[in-house]
């Protein structure tokens, strides 16, 4: 079977129109760094196809108190944010140049696990996705989006629209481990963010990626951090909670065992970083 | 079987291939257009042996549907070649021994040639970094990294692929 038609839409209106008119058999692509190396090997063999690329929807725009950016922003342009520094070094280590130029903002929301780097810092940075329907749009927190492995809260009628992040509050901090340094799947991902308020955490998000079925917040790493100073006791205790959060499989990259061990040490380092300076924003 | 007619400017010249739904780039390239200098390497976007320019973007030719380059420009190794001669990149990469097999050659070339038009003069680190995705399996990468790095010293080697080449700047 090979593909029998390469839609490309180029309204949102109309990739709603041919995702109702075909349903599920349809393949939504975007930037196609997930679904090329599928169909390359043979492993996805849809019929129909539908890029996303001249939907309208590769806009990175700023508004006051907000940055909005389309679905299919490629990976580079979040490389232009130098106020998100988080999301910049979750982006610089995604990839490599050519795939940063293909692959886009809201694909890697839909990447398997160990891949989806950008997703943890979107997770640490309360993102919000814009889902489209037929005739209707609608809001999902992205920490509300994934509900397993490789399925997610959209409908089968919806599209992702956009994503929408505020300018961070408190200081992050993104630590991956791979490998090797570039262009690499990860051993885990860790994106920090604390606010810090008379010497203690008043706020925390502690997000993984790739030691779970999808990209998640350790909400009781974050508890555990919550009202203590950042010292070594509250960093041990914290990433003691994010390690009983994870829950790694063993893959051609890393065994579970040895992600485990990883996430302890990058949590700790990642809070060490906060740390340092918690003024700052530096990622 | 469907087939569809997709135009694009290869280089200086416009182009038109009969292709099937999301044929690749690289497969339109290399069995439709006779232009093999663009390798086939993985498949899986994790080699970079692939790598053109879309107007003027390292882009995965192997990743890329052919629906998706028309009306654009694309760039490959053979485009950038002068009829005489070399692209004073390729004979950087000749005359210190940048490649041994040359599988991965015309991807370096090309993300060279891409990179120098971004960043006239990168640092040795910013090389080191725009070629993270590019494997190659026999030079350590020293040499070529060292080439890019001096093409990036010396003046009037950063030819960009956007500037006329081949029969256009022959002229």
């Amino acid at each position: 079977m090979s593909v029998t038609e390469y839609f490309r839409p180029a309204s949102v209106n109309e990739a709603i129109e041919l995702l109702a008119r075909h349903g599920p058999d349809l393949l939504v692509m975007a930037g196609g760094t997930i679904a090329m190396p599928l169909v390359n090997e043979g492993i996805s063999a849809p019929e129909r196809v539908m890029s996303l690329r001249a939907a309208g929807l590769d806009g990175l725009r700023r508004e006051p108190g907000r940055i909005r950016i389309g679905a299919a922003c490629p990976l580079q342009g979040l490389l232009e944010l130098d106020d998100v520094p988080l999301l910049q070094a979750a982006a610089r280590h995604t990839g490599s140049w050519a795939i940063r130029n293909m692959g886009t903002v809201g694909g890697n929301l839909f990447a398997p696990p160990p891949a989806g780097d950008v997703t943890v810092a979107l997770l640490a940075l309360d993102a919000v996705l814009v889902v489209a329907g037929a005739g209707s749009r609608r809001e999902i927190r992205l920490d509300s989006f994934h509900t397993g492995f490789m399925t997610t809260a959209l409908g089968p009628d919806e599209l992702l629209v956009e994503i929408r992040i505020a300018p961070p509050t408190g200081a992050t901090a993104f630590h991956k481990l791979g490998r090797r340094q570039a262009s690499t799947p990860a051993v885990v991902t860790v994106a920090a963010r604390a606010i810090v308020d008379g010497g203690r955490v008043s706020e925390a998000r502690i997000a993984l990626g790739a030691v779970g079925p999808h990209p998640f917040r350790a909400r009781a790493a974050e508890a555990a951090l919550t009202g203590s100073r950042l010292d070594t006791a509250s960093i041990t205790r914290t990433a003691t909670a994010a390690v009983d959060a994870s829950d790694p499989a063993t893959d051609g990259i890393a065994s579970e065992w040895y992600r485990r061990r990883m996430t302890r040490l990058l949590v700790e380092r990642a809070l060490t970083d906060i740390a340092d300076r918690p003024a700052g924003g530096a990622a | 079987m469907t087939s569809n007619i997709v135009s694009f400017a290869l280089g200086d010249r416009q182009v038109e291939v009969m292709v099937r739904p999301m044929t690749t780039l690289q497969i339109a390239l290399r069995e439709h257009l006779g232009q093999t200098g663009t390798k086939d390497g993985c498949r899986q976007g994790g080699c970079g042996s692939c790598t053109v320019l879309l107007d003027g973007e390292p882009v995965l030719s192997c990743l890329l549907p052919i629906e998706e380059v028309a009306g654009r420009r694309v760039d490959v190794v053979e485009t950038i070649t002068p009829p005489q001669g070399l692209h004073p990149l390729q004979q950087a990469f000749l005359d210190q021994f940048a490649t041994q097999c040359g599988y991965c050659t015309p991807g370096m070339i090309m993300l060279g040639v891409g990179l120098l038009a971004h960043n006239p003069h990168p640092s040795r680190d910013e090389v080191v970094e725009a070629l993270g995705g590019n494997l190659c399996r026999c030079t350590g990468y020293e040499p070529i990294v060292r080439v890019l790095e001096a093409a990036g010293a010396a003046e009037g080697i950063a030819v960009g692929a956007t500037q006329p080449v081949g029969e256009e700047a022959a002229r």
